[in-house]
C-alpha cells in the first residue's frame, strides 16, 4: 500500500493506492490519525488506486470515522473502485461511511 | 652493575614485531572468543573486556544505531564504571553527525582523537555527566551487511599519552571482528523473539479452538447443523456456536472479528462468551444482535464482528435470521442456489441501530451454507482471489452433494495451494433432514 496526503480545494485528501491489509493497515492508522489530530472539518480519503481492502484496514477507517465524529468532523470516500464498492456494500458499510463519487462530489456536499 | 644500553635499529624493529605478532595474536583470541556467543548481552560484556586488553585503555563503549529514531544509543559505555555507564544508556544519545560518534556514524570512516579536549567536534555531555575524562579516543563506525550497526570507541590509553595510527589499525581489525560479531547476535536475538511470538500465537489459537462447539455436528428434530473452520497462518478471528436458546429451537451464530493475531483471538472469546449470555431464553435473533451491538459500542482500534444468526425450528424448519454486515449465504435446495442477501445492519461495535429479523422456511433437504469471507476472499500463489462468484458457481456445480461444504473446503484448499492462509475460512451449514 501506498499513502500520499494532497490538498484538493482546501480539503486534505488521503490518496490510497495497492491492497490495504493486516500488513499496510499499522501504517495507515498512523497517517490517518495524525491528519484527523489537527481536526480537519472534512478529511477525503480516495480509493481509486486500491486493489483490496480486508477488516483490519476497515477496522482503521472505522476507529477514524469515530474519532472524527467525535469533533463533528466528516469523513468521506471517493472513487470507490467497484471491487471495493462491493465489499462495503456486502457488509452493510456503505450504512457507516459516506461514500461519494469524485473528488469534486465530496468537496461540494 | 651491568648499564642497560640502547636497543640497536635491528632490535627496535624485533620488538616492534614482537609486539605485532603479540597483538595479532590477542586478536585471533578475541576473535574466537566473541563469536562463540549469539547472546548480545553477554557479547557486548566480552568486547568491552577484551578491547580495553588489546588497546590497553581505561574504557571502552559501543552505542548501537537505532534504525527508527536514527540515533546513536549506548548499549554499553565506559565498563571500568558501571554505574556511568548505566547513566549514559537512559540518558543520553547522539544524532548522526553530532558528537565524535555521529560524526564517524554519518561518514562511515574512523577517527583518532589525539587530545579531545582540543577538538571541536568532541561532545562534552557525556563527560559531564558521569565525570569520566576524555583525553584521548578512537572511534570506529560498525557497518555489517545490513549497513551501519553502531560506533564502538576506545577511550584513553593506559600507558601512553595518546593513541596512535597503529593503534587505530587494531581497533579497526578488532571492530571487524565485533560488527560482524554484534550482526549475528542480533540476528540471533530476531529468530528468537520470532520463535517466542510464533509459540504464543500457536498458543492463542488453541485456545481460541475451545471456545467453539466441542463437536461440530449437531443433531435435532429435523435439523442438522454442522460447523468447520480452518484456521490461517496468523491466528484469526472466526468464529461459530450453537445450541438450545429455548426449547425446540436452534440457535446457528457465525461471524468473523476484524483484525488477526492475539488481539482477534481475545475479542472472539469475548464476543463468544457475550453471545451465550445474550442468546438463552430469548428465540429472537434481531434483538440478540441488538444486545451483543450495545455490549460492543465502545470496542478498541475500530475492531467490530461481522455476524449472522438464525434461530430454527427443530419441527417446522422455519427460520429467524439477522445479519451484521456478513456476507450473504446460499440457500440450497434441489431446484437450485440462492444468494440470499439479506436485509441487515453494518457490523456488530460500530454504530448504534436496531437489526432487523428475516423470515424463511426451509422444505426437505434444504440447507443453508454460511460462510466468513476467508473462503471467498482466498488467494492463490498468483495472487488472484477466487470471489464470490466462484464459489457460487462452484456450489451451484455440487448442490446435489451430501457432502457439499468438504467439497467447498476441498476447493478453497486445492485454489490455495500451498500459500500460507492470511485469514480463517469457516462454513456452517444448516440443513433440515427430513
Amino acid at each position: 500500500m501506498h499513502c500520499d496526503i494532497n490538498d484538493y480545494k482546501g480539503n486534505t485528501v488521503l490518496s490510497l493506492s495497492g491492497e490495504v491489509d493486516m500488513h499496510s493497515s499499522p501504517m495507515l492508522r498512523e497517517k490517518l490519525l495524525s491528519l484527523i489530530k489537527n481536526k480537519p472539518p472534512l478529511l477525503i480519503v480516495n480509493f481509486r488506486d486500491v486493489s483490496y481492502i480486508d477488516s483490519s484496514g476497515i477496522a482503521t477507517f472505522v476507529e477514524g470515522l469515530k474519532h472524527v465524529k467525535a469533533y463533528k468532523g466528516r469523513l468521506q470516500f471517493s472513487e470507490l473502485p467497484q471491487s471495493i464498492m462491493d465489499i462495503f456494500s456486502f457488509s452493510k458499510l456503505d450504512k457507516v461511511f459516506e461514500i461519494c463519487g469524485n473528488l469534486d462530489d465530496a468537496v461540494g456536499r | 652493575m651491568e648499564e642497560k644500553r640502547p636497543l640497536t635499529a635491528a632490535e627496535e624493529h624485533l620488538k616492534s614485531m614482537e609486539q605485532k605478532v603479540e597483538d595479532l595474536r590477542l586478536l585471533m583470541d578475541v576473535s574466537s572468543i566473541i563469536s562463540s556467543t549469539l547472546d548480545f548481552n553477554e557479547l557486548i560484556g566480552l568486547v568491552m573486556e577484551k578491547a580495553k586488553e588489546v588497546m590497553h585503555a581505561d574504557a571502552c563503549s559501543i552505542l548501537v544505531y537505532n534504525k527508527e529514531t536514527g540515533r546513536l544509543e549506548f548499549e554499553v559505555a565506559l565498563s571500568c564504571d558501571e554505574a556511568s555507564g548505566e547513566i549514559l544508556k537512559k540518558h543520553v544519545t547522539l544524532g548522526l553527525g553530532e558528537g565524535i560518534a555521529g560524526w564517524v556514524a554519518r561518514n562511515l570512516e574512523p577517527i583518532v582523537v589525539r587530545q579531545a579536549a582540543e577538538d571541536d567536534r568532541h561532545s562534552h555531555q557525556a563527560d559531564s555527566m558521569t565525570g569520566f575524562t576524555t583525553k584521548s579516543m578512537i572511534a570506529v563506525p560498525l557497518v555489517g551487511r545490513s549497513g551501519l550497526i553502531g560506533v564502538a570507541e576506545i577511550l584513553n590509553p593506559i600507558d601512553r599519552d595518546q593513541f596512535s595510527d597503529y593503534d587505530l589499525e587494531i581497533f579497526q581489525a578488532l571492530c571487524r571482528q565485533i560488527a560482524v560479531a554484534m550482526e549475528n547476535a542480533v540476528f540471533h536475538r530476531e529468530s528468537l523473539e520470532k520463535e517466542r511470538l510464533k509459540q504464543e500465537l500457536e498458543l492463542a489459537a488453541t485456545i481460541q479452538r475451545s471456545f467453539l462447539p466441542p463437536l461440530p455436528i449437531y443433531e435435532k428434530g429435523v435439523l442438522r447443523v454442522s460447523g468447520y473452520t480452518l484456521p490461517a497462518k496468523h491466528v484469526g478471528g472466526d468464529l461459530y456456536d450453537f445450541d438450545e436458546p429455548v426449547s425446540g429451537k436452534v440457535g446457528v451464530l457465525i461471524g468473523d472479528i476484524s483484525g488477526k493475531g492475539v488481539s482477534a483471538a481475545l475479542f472472539m472469546a469475548k464476543v463468544i462468551s457475550d453471545f451465550r449470555y445474550q442468546m438463552h431464553g430469548n428465540d429472537d435473533p434481531g434483538l440478540v444482535m441488538n444486545r451483543l451491538n450495545q455490549q460492543m459500542s465502545n470496542t478498541p482500534r475500530g475492531m467490530f464482528l461481522t455476524a449472522m444468526y438464525a434461530v430454527a425450528d427443530m419441527q417446522t424448519g422455519s427460520v429467524k435470521i439477522s445479519v451484521a454486515g456478513h456476507p450473504p449465504f446460499l440457500w440450497v435446495s434441489k431446484d437450485g442456489i440462492k444468494v440470499m442477501d439479506l436485509e441487515g445492519g453494518p457490523p456488530v461495535g460500530i454504530m448504534e441501530l436496531d437489526y432487523p429479523s428475516n423470515e424463511l422456511t426451509l422444505g426437505p433437504g434444504d440447507r443453508l451454507i454460511m460462510v466468513t469471507d476467508g473462503v471467498f476472499d482466498a488467494k492463490n500463489s498468483e495472487g488472484k482471489r477466487l470471489g464470490f462468484e466462484e464459489l457460487v458457481a462452484f456450489a451451484d456445480r455440487h448442490r446435489q452433494e451430501d457432502r457439499l461444504t468438504d467439497r467447498i473446503v476441498d476447493f478453497v484448499i486445492d485454489f490455495t495451494g500451498d500459500e500460507d492462509r492470511a485469514d480463517d475460512l469457516t462454513i456452517v451449514e444448516l440443513r433440515r433432514m427430513a
